[in-house]
């Protein structure tokens, strides 16, 4: 079994907006959704990267109570998008609960805000009331807790995958995602990611000395992706989600087709758990082209992973080279929101579409001097007015893994 | 504690921690008004913040295992609270 994948509904929220028209409109008018990092009574006050992927803007979740009793942050970000992809869908709830239709989905641990509660009963100070550990902290802060608060949500009850691999990990949803309704083990998937506020993520890369702390005054002109200027990655938060469907099926209920996944590769550098790795980067990226079977001529626009770290844009860029040369476009999206983690994926992914139903290709925001180092690939510098007919979109994660997305544009 | 004053608090928690409006005293909690066992679990925690008790994890079971209606949940809390001089009306007894 080898069926069509289509892609027919899209929904994110970012810190650039959660609404196509925000979104599209800050990527053509070159809008960053980097803010100044928030105070807290935690770790803020130590950390030297005081900048942060924001989502500022008002957020209305309208759950029950009985949902939100195991939702953490992280749950109402993903409940939220895919609340919005379903409306957009228009699925019926007969399909929903028929076991055809799956949920891919995951965040990098879940809810750390959840999970912070939970430490803080253990640490205090005298403490043996292990009952002021509420029932539901677990449901909220759980690595699974955003897949299966959607499913309960939605009263979803096909298969179930919960990625968790840090940055790849709404890319795998995606891949992983296609993958099941290719080989016909669903009809349709839900994939996404999302990620909440958390300063301990942005602890994590400060102590790693990978945080951008060059503008911290001026939060909106950084992160750089390779640029001879960059100082490091922004943490961000938001969410995203597309829906899948086999495209017989997508056709006969007359849903409105966005895009077509056409292949995927994944895998590991098998070493290094941090460091990238130029052949495991360079592998992934050969692998998805030829699972899509299409040569590299025949890709239009690269989604880089490109986070702005000093080692890892040089080394991906190397990577693009031995693939495309020149030929394709790369656009670092993070320039414009920052890396949203388990999302950086799937709303790079959602970018990709909306530029492809508009016919434009955003640049890499605050790419003024190219460090020569990555000089050898066919930068976007400036807003391009150009169809995008296939795409690849590339992640790389801690713990080595890396993905590879193949995107096109929809032609019956 | 009177019956009063304990159905008063018990209503307090449904409506301010499950989002439950005035339950009916004998409606069944489960299928009227979905109070899941998630819910009874936390219902607990309430009650030995109420009564500044600690419950035994086999009581909970058990009264798990019972435990419909507001009515049965104002029985269950009243068997926790002192005996009362009988000068007091409507106080709970024993």
């Amino acid at each position: 079994m080898n069926r069509r994948v289509v892609i027919t509904a899209a929904a994110a929220i970012t810190p650039i907006g959660n609404t196509r028209e925000q979104i599209v409109k800050s990527l053509a008018n070159g809008t960053s959704g980097v803010k100044p990092l928030r105070d807290d009574e935690l770790l803020s006050k130590y950390i030297h990267s005081r900048v942060y992927g924001t989502v500022d803007y008002p957020i209305e979740f309208d759950f029950d109570r009985k949902y939100r009793k195991t939702m953490g942050p992280v749950s109402f970000y993903a409940c939220q998008v895919v609340k919005d992809l379903l409306s957009k869908a228009g699925l019926a709830q007969e399909f929903l609960s028929s076991g055809r239709l799956g949920v891919a989905f995951g965040s990098i641990h879940g809810s750390p805000s959840m999970q912070r509660n939970i430490y803080s009963t253990l640490l205090e100070e005298n403490s043996t009331k292990t009952g002021s550990i509420s029932a539901v902290d677990y449901l909220k802060s759980m690595v699974h807790t955003t897949a299966v608060n959607i499913t309960k949500m939605f009263h979803i009850t096909g298969r179930v995958l919960s990625s968790s691999t840090a940055c790849t990990t709404s890319s795998q949803s995606v891949g992983f995602g296609y993958e099941m309704v290719k080989y016909g083990l669903q009809d349709a998937m839900i994939c996404g990611g999302a990620d909440e506020y958390d300063l301990t993520t942005v602890a994590v890369f400060d102590n790693l000395l990978a945080g951008s702390t060059a503008y911290n005054d001026r939060p909106h002109l950084t992160p750089r992706p390779f640029d001879a200027d960059r100082d490091g990655l922004v943490v961000a938060e938001g969410a995203g989600a597309v829906l899948l469907e086999e495209y017989e099926f997508a056709k006969n209920r007359g849903a409105d087709i966005i895009g077509e996944v056409i292949g995927f590769s994944c895998n590991n550098n098998g070493g290094d758990l941090i460091l990238p790795n130029l052949e495991g980067i360079t592998q992934v990226i050969r692998v998805g082209l030829e699972n899509a079977g299409i040569g590299p001529e025949s890709v239009d626009f690269v989604s880089a992973h490109a986070t702005a770290t000093k080692m890892g844009d040089v080394l991906e860029a190397q990577a693009i080279e031995r693939v495309y040369g020149k030929s394709a476009p790369v656009t670092g999206l993070k320039s414009y929101i920052g890396h949203t983690m388990a999302a950086c994926g799937i709303i790079e992914t959602i970018f990709t579409l909306y530029m492809m139903e508009t016919g434009f290709i955003a640049p890499t925001l605050h790419l003024d001097n190219i460090d020569p180092r990555c000089a050898g690939i066919n930068h976007v510098r400036r807003l391009t007015e150009s169809p995008i007919r296939t795409a690849a979109v590339q992640n790389f994660a801690f713990g080595g893994v890396n993905t590879s997305l193949i995107v096109k544009a929809f032609q019956a | 504690m009177t019956r009063q004053e304990i159905q008063k608090e018990v209503y307090r928690i449904f409506r301010e921690e499950f989002e439950i409006e005035d339950p009916g005293p004998d409606d069944d909690l489960k299928d009227m008004h979905g109070f899941d066992s998630i819910d009874a679990i936390e219902l607990f925690i309430e009650l030995e913040k109420m009564l500044q008790i600690s419950l035994d994890q086999e009581i909970k079971k058990e009264a798990m295992l019972h435990i419909r209606t507001v009515n049965q949940i104002c029985d269950y809390v009243a068997q926790f609270l002192p005996e009362q001089e009988p000068s007091q009306p409507g106080t709970i007894r024993k």
